[in-house]
């Protein structure tokens, strides 16, 4: 078993003047499963691509069953089988299971042409290696992204992977789909195969993995198994400092003010019967697995899915939410999921940006955009949000993931909304801009506002809300004060789900 | 496996297709009869063969416009070569220079795309314009009617022949068999190949397929080829059935067959596609330009009722979408509970 597979000698890479990776060294040895840790630029994902073969690195050599490599190239690493899983799950959304799944090896055998049976006994000998059944005729662009990950996971198998590399495989994936990835992957370690798991979830790392690997500036700082290491120390090394978490100000919400009034939402196959109060300077939380109505409640308070049925009160006055217009015009502001896709102008100024919710108020007599109050808006809320740029005019992908963060909360901050609701904030950001972002959201509440926080993130909810919603299978099933309950108790009411989980029994 | 079909696209164009066809024949019986069969079959034969030039480049999620002008360039440089040297044989020797005037122009388009990354957009629009003003410039710029004597008769080459009282002869050309062995090749060819498999994949997701080590280079290249070879091979066919060869041949009709090939089913951005739904999409366009002069609406309304389909067809997937958005949550249920 403590066969080496793999042994990283020493590895530097430069780009320009930046040091991404600084005199690495580790070793995976066979069906080892190892958490590589490390804020964003710390050069996880260069170390990967080193290993992948996409970068050649400027000094030191790898070692792939003591074959020694000063570079390899991305061929020969397939050939070592060394498989990476990426976070789009590398999967033809409009191509079927069987075909996602035996693709590679269709390309890899150099045949001219396609056996429909042959593709379906590959794909079926793949899932069968993760013990999940999937048809195999279903598109995988009409999967979940927990089938998807299982199926990049089949794939890699199917290909004789000796080691897989998971790009943050749980950024989009609930805590039972977790879970069952965890299993997935505990399987492939015992048919000897190793995994390198990229995680940004910290409460994850003791779950998986044998031993964790933290990054830090490029240099790597802590080699240690996973069962010696608490929350706090993988903190610490990941950011260089402790972040101090018993102190938290929450934000008080005024009981006697309802900012906020929803009663019998329904909207068919989402969510039945939601109502619930918000208040002011409240930050309320709703949590659930993927299903359970979480993101589509959000999305129908957002107008962007409305709800059939139900009555929304905004400040004692009753208003329709029919489309996202409906809803920011009567004040309501909303930070997406996903905000490269969905939240930001990637491509414009980081000042466009921040002006676009509330470019009308800009205009001059004439009616063209004042330059000098949009530099003005834009400085304000770069020094309010503390968004790290040296200039307003770079693009908004120039950003940092917690930056760009802030800059959708600066855009809707602008508008200066009643309800500001904010969905998964923090997916994909790492542990220092989380905190900060944490922070400021209690901050956002005292200003007055009402704030809901969707997310299944539960550290996430206990350090930002007053108050926690529950939702199962479309409906509120529990409500919770802060200070009356534990992590423990959401996590385990969190998955009290009574589905059936897919895994098909061994024998 | 009978109510899969009836989900599809090609089953809702069939229904258009024969409401469509029911409507004007009851307005003018006359478009029941063997003769506007025959006379649809040929007008759509070299149209089929041109969308099936476009449909490999559609699913590789390209939209190119310089076909017709490869086509036009092909027929008229081919027939022009041969006439300064007294040829008087048949079609084939035709078919065979312009299809490898085709190929390489194709090539050209192939290469330009792969090796400076552009979009195939941008280089068709300049080769279109670029491979029209050669044509005019340096082989000729106006229409030839000169034809050898091995093509003259060309155009009434029938396998089955019927006599109208109205129209006179026609009957089922031969081409219909060069549109059926091209159709089933191009099938196999996108079903059965690892090449076609690859044209879905870079469509679906262009990314992961130079990721999962498919040549992308390659397969544009090959896509790009085999448009320039079946261009040609419809600028040659068209020629010979209107007895003459034109310098601008085509010219502005690009876009219909675009259409068409997109109301066959494929999407604009890729990945999806088949020849059964480029046939059909060719016929029903074709129906709606011949059927409207038979029921003696102008023929302006011919595009504007083409142009009315496209708008359903290019609306169905977001329909489709937004309903299965609507049971999203069921659908996942199903699938995981199985």
């Amino acid at each position: 078993m403590d066969e080496t597979l793999l042994r990283v000698e020493n590895i530097t890479k430069r780009f320009g003047g930046v040091v991404a990776l600084n005199d690495v060294s580790f070793t995976l040895n066979k069906g080892e499963s190892v958490t590589l840790v490390g804020e964003n630029g710390s050069g996880k994902s260069t170390m990967i691509k080193i290993i992948s073969g996409i970068y050649s690195p400027d000094s030191g050599s790898l070692f792939i069953h003591n074959k020694q490599y000063t570079k390899i190239s991305p061929i020969e690493s397939l050939n070592e089988g060394i498989q990476v899983i990426y976070q789009d799950f590398s999967s033809f959304p409009n191509l079927s299971v069987a075909e996602n799944i035996a693709i590679n090896n269709l390309v890899l055998s150099n045949t001219r042409f396609v056996d429909w049976k042959h593709i379906k006994s590959l794909a079926q000998e793949g899932l069968n290696k993760v013990k999940v059944r999937i048809p195999l005729d279903a598109l995988v662009g009409d999967l979940s992204a927990a089938d998807r990950q299982i199926i990049a996971i089949a794939k890699a198998l199917l290909a004789d992977a000796k080691l897989i590399i998971m790009d943050e495989p749980t950024t989009t994936l609930t805590r039972k789909e977790v879970k069952q990835l965890f299993k997935v992957i505990n399987d492939v370690n015992a048919q000897g195969i190793s995994t390198i798991f990229v995680s940004h979830k910290l409460a994850e790392i003791r779950e998986i993995g044998q031993r964790t690997i933290i990054f830090r500036n490029g240099q790597k700082v802590v080699d240690l198994p996973s069962k010696d290491l608490d929350i706090k120390t993988i903190e610490y090394h990941m950011t260089g400092h402790s972040i101090d978490i018993s102190n938290l100000i929450y934000s008080e919400p005024k009981l006697e003010e309802i900012v906020l009034s929803v009663e019998g939402f329904t909207r068919a196959n989402a969510f039945t019967d939601v109502s619930f109060q918000l208040h002011r300077n409240e930050v309320l939380g709703v949590t659930g697995l993927l299903g359970s109505g979480r993101t589509e409640l959000a999305l129908a308070l957002f107008g962007q899915h409305p709800a059939d049925s139900g009555t929304i009160i905004l400040e004692k006055k009753k208003i329709k939410i029919k489309s996202i217009f409906d809803a920011t015009s009567n004040g309501i502001g909303f930070v997406p999921e996903d905000r490269l896709k969905e939240g930001l102008f990637l491509s414009q100024s980081i000042n466009n940006n921040i002006s676009a919710k509330i470019i009308d108020s800009l205009k001059n007599k004439i009616g063209f955009i004042d330059g000098k109050k949009k530099s003005e808006l834009s400085a304000e809320w770069i020094r309010r949000l503390k968004v790290k740029t040296p200039s307003d005019e770079l693009p908004a992908s120039s950003l940092s993931g917690g930056n760009q963060q802030r800059l959708v909360l600066a855009k809707w901050l602008a508008f200066n909304p009643k309800v500001l609701i904010l969905n998964s904030p923090t997916v994909g950001v790492d542990v220092g801009s989380k905190t900060e972002i944490h922070d400021l959201i209690r901050d956002l509440a005292s200003t007055g506002m009402g704030v809901i926080l969707m997310s299944d993130d539960i550290p996430e909810l206990m350090h930002t809300c007053n108050r926690i919603l529950m939702m199962r299978k479309g409906r509120i099933v529990g409500d919770y004060l802060r200070e009356e309950v534990d992590e423990e108790e959401l996590n385990r009411q969190l998955i009290a789900d009574t589905d059936p989980v897919r895994v098909v029994k061994e024998g | 496996m009978l109510k899969k079909f009836t989900r599809t696209n090609e089953f809702l164009i069939l229904i258009i297709i024969i409401v469509l066809s029911t409507v004007v024949g009851l307005i003018n019986p006359k478009f029941f009869s063997i003769s506007t069969l025959f006379d649809l079959i040929r007008a759509s034969n070299v149209y089929i063969i041109l969308a099936f030039a476009l449909l490999p480049v559609v699913i590789l999620g390209g939209i190119d416009i310089s076909f017709i002008a490869i086509a036009a360039m092909s027929a008229y440089a081919t027939h022009m070569f041969l006439i300064a040297r007294g040829y008087t044989g048949g079609i084939l020797l035709y078919f065979v220079i312009a299809c490898i005037i085709g190929g390489l122009a194709g090539l050209l388009n192939g290469l330009i795309i792969t090796k400076f990354r552009l979009p195939v957009f941008d280089v068709s629009l300049a080769t279109q314009t670029m491979w029209y003003g050669f044509t005019l410039f340096f082989i000729g710029a106006t229409s030839n009617f000169s034809i050898p004597k091995g093509l003259v008769g060309y155009y009434a080459n029938y396998l089955a022949k019927v006599t109208d009282p109205v129209t006179g002869d026609t009957g089922l050309h031969v081409s219909i068999i060069f549109v059926a062995v091209i159709g089933v090749l191009m099938h196999l060819m996108l079903k059965y190949t690892m090449l076609g498999r690859n044209i879905y994949a870079i469509g679906g997701n262009k990314d992961v397929a130079i990721r999962t080590g498919i040549n992308h280079n390659k397969v544009t290249i090959v896509v790009f080829v085999i448009m320039g070879i079946l261009s040609a091979f419809a600028g040659v066919l068209q020629s010979a059935f209107s007895r003459n060869f034109n310098p601008t041949l085509f010219i502005g009709q690009n876009l219909d067959v675009l259409a068409a090939v997109i109301i066959g089913g494929a999407a604009l951005k890729g990945g999806r596609g088949t020849v059964i739904g480029t046939v059909l999409g060719v016929l029903l366009t074709q129906i709606i330009n011949r059927s409207l002069v038979l029921t003696q609406i102008p023929a302006e309304w011919q595009k504007f009722f083409i142009g009315l389909v496209l708008i359903i067809f290019t609306a169905l997937p977001a329909l489709r979408q937004k309903r299965a958005a609507k049971l999203g949550l069921a659908v996942n249920n199903e699938v995981s509970g199985s």
